[in-house]
């Protein structure tokens, strides 16, 4: 059977859905992002704007852009509105913050022409959002989601196996999945621009350069990739992180944030039936410096005290310059699904009490919103950041990956 | 663009034919405002009942976010976004 994965990105996410809110914006340079462009719309990138980009050097090129910071909890609503029609076309979608990958493979006679099924899901996608999507139709992930980008924005491409060699061939070699900044120095070090020139590098050669990863490219560079589309019903991590309104060095200030994101985060985990057996905390100071460190929990654990434990540790460790920091995130991962980790023998007689006082808590969360219990460490942000039915406002998108 | 957050319990006539709610008029600080345009209107279904969110342009131009909460049906005017 031969397979068939359609790639659906979302145009200029942020941006289109803040011009869309707010018919003024449109047709005009429109920047979504707080230190760094998350998302920019393409009026903006005519300018030569680029998400990644920071915003003093945007600011720079486009004086005229309006720059906003973003509502995370309004992009996550129209992310979930585009991913459940490509889950009433698809039998396995795989998702990501803008875009998923669809298996389409084996579904020819419930669909007829899969070309003509991917039209149809980007006009219901119009429909329903408002939203352009851009959609490749492939024999494999990484093809679908290249031919694609040939016809951004909201464009729609096909690219059958046989043509799947003769249009790699001609790829940059920063186009191959798995092919990163570093990968593409060494790669371009050696003179070599292409998918097509890559192929020349023997397999053993490709392992001795990138390890375990070479033999994934020696396939890549051909136009061949096995990866499968899953629905990840366990997500890799869960982040949670946000620029402060203004750079602080101030301990209470830092430590009643982390408080506030590891709750988030952990809420989040026990939505899932998940638990997390790694915490890493991530900072960013003024000067854009930046340090990460994260260390495995005893047991996995989804109840706030223990992971703040640790993030509070890891926290401490890190941050040892005199500078403000700017930034600070939490990230999760390594989840084991509830229950089904080994416990220790005797369990701590109040580890129950405990995570039935933390259901409770999601409970009263879910009606009256995040913000409506506020613990700890983090009760010293009120007043001093602003608040929405969902708590505290965080300036940087939360991400469940 | 200024984002100012209201945060307001509000009146909102409504209309909701065909299975699909839209405001048509709220009434703020004694002042009722005509929605003449729906920009988006967006759900969450994270919450026990589903808030359905609508961002509206008033007759003076000014976009407001207005949010109905599906489990006590109460409107809320959330923000206002002014030009400058």
């Amino acid at each position: 059977m031969r397979s068939a994965i359609l790639h659906v990105d979302i145009d200029a996410f942020f941006a289109a859905i803040e011009q869309q809110r707010d018919p003024r914006l449109k047709g005009r340079p429109v920047i979504v992002g707080a230190g760094v462009i998350a998302s920019c719309s393409y009026e903006a990138r005519a300018f030569g704007l680029r998400a990644g980009m920071r915003l003093s050097d945007a600011r720079r090129l486009c004086p005229q852009a309006v720059i906003l910071e973003g509502h995370a909890q309004v992009y996550r609503c129209y992310a979930e509105e585009i991913f459940a029609r490509c889950r009433a076309l698809a039998p396995a979608v795989e998702t990501y913050l803008d875009e998923a990958y669809c298996d389409l493979t084996g579904t020819e006679r419930l669909h007829g022409d899969l070309l003509e099924a991917a039209r149809g899901l980007k006009r219901d996608i119009r429909a329903a959002t408002g939203l352009a999507v851009t959609c490749g139709l492939g024999p494999n992930r990484m093809l679908a989601k290249l031919i694609g980008k040939t016809v951004k924005p909201d464009g729609l491409q096909r690219l059958d196996a046989g043509g799947a060699d003769a249009f790699m061939r001609d790829q940059p070699v920063e186009r191959v999945a798995g092919v990163g900044h570093a990968h593409a120095r060494t790669l371009r070090s050696m003179n070599i621009r292409t998918a097509g020139e890559m192929r020349a590098l023997p397999l053993a050669a490709l392992e001795r350069l990138f390890g375990a990863n070479g033999r994934l490219l020696h396939e890549r560079c051909r136009g061949r990739d096995t990866a499968a589309v899953s629905e990840r019903e366990i997500p890799v991590s869960i982040s949670r992180e946000t620029s402060f309104h203004r750079d602080t060095a101030d301990r209470v200030e830092i430590e009643g944030m982390l408080e506030y994101l590891v709750g988030r985060a952990c809420r989040t985990a026990r939505g899932l039936g998940i638990r997390p057996g790694t915490v890493a905390v991530r900072l960013r100071y003024g000067d854009g410096e930046s340090a990460e460190c994260a260390r495995s929990l005893a047991t996995p654990s989804d109840a706030d005290p223990v992971a703040l434990a640790l993030a509070l540790e890891l926290l401490r460790r890190q941050f040892t310059r005199r500078v403000a920091l700017h930034a600070l995130g939490v990230t999760f991962s390594n989840f084991t699904r509830a229950g089904g980790e080994q416990g220790a023998l005797f369990d701590e007689p109040e580890a129950g009490r405990r995570a039935a006082l933390y259901r409770a808590f999601d409970r009263v969360r879910a009606d009256f919103g995040h913000g409506i219990l506020v613990s700890g460490r983090a009760l010293h942000l009120k007043g001093r950041l602003a608040e929405d039915e969902h708590g505290f406002v965080l300036r940087t998108p939360s991400l469940t990956k | 663009m200024r984002n100012e957050s209201l945060d307001e319990a509000v009146a909102v006539r409504a209309d909701f034919r065909g299975g699909v709610v839209t405001p048509v008029a709220f009434v703020r600080k004694g002042r009722e405002h005509r929605v003449a345009r729906v920009n988006a209107r967006w759900i969450d279904r994270v919450p026990r009942h589903p808030h359905f969110y609508f961002s509206v342009t008033d007759e003076s131009g000014d976009v407001y976010q207005l949010q109905l909460q599906g489990g006590d049906l109460v409107w809320w005017l959330d923000s206002v976004t002014v030009e400058g």
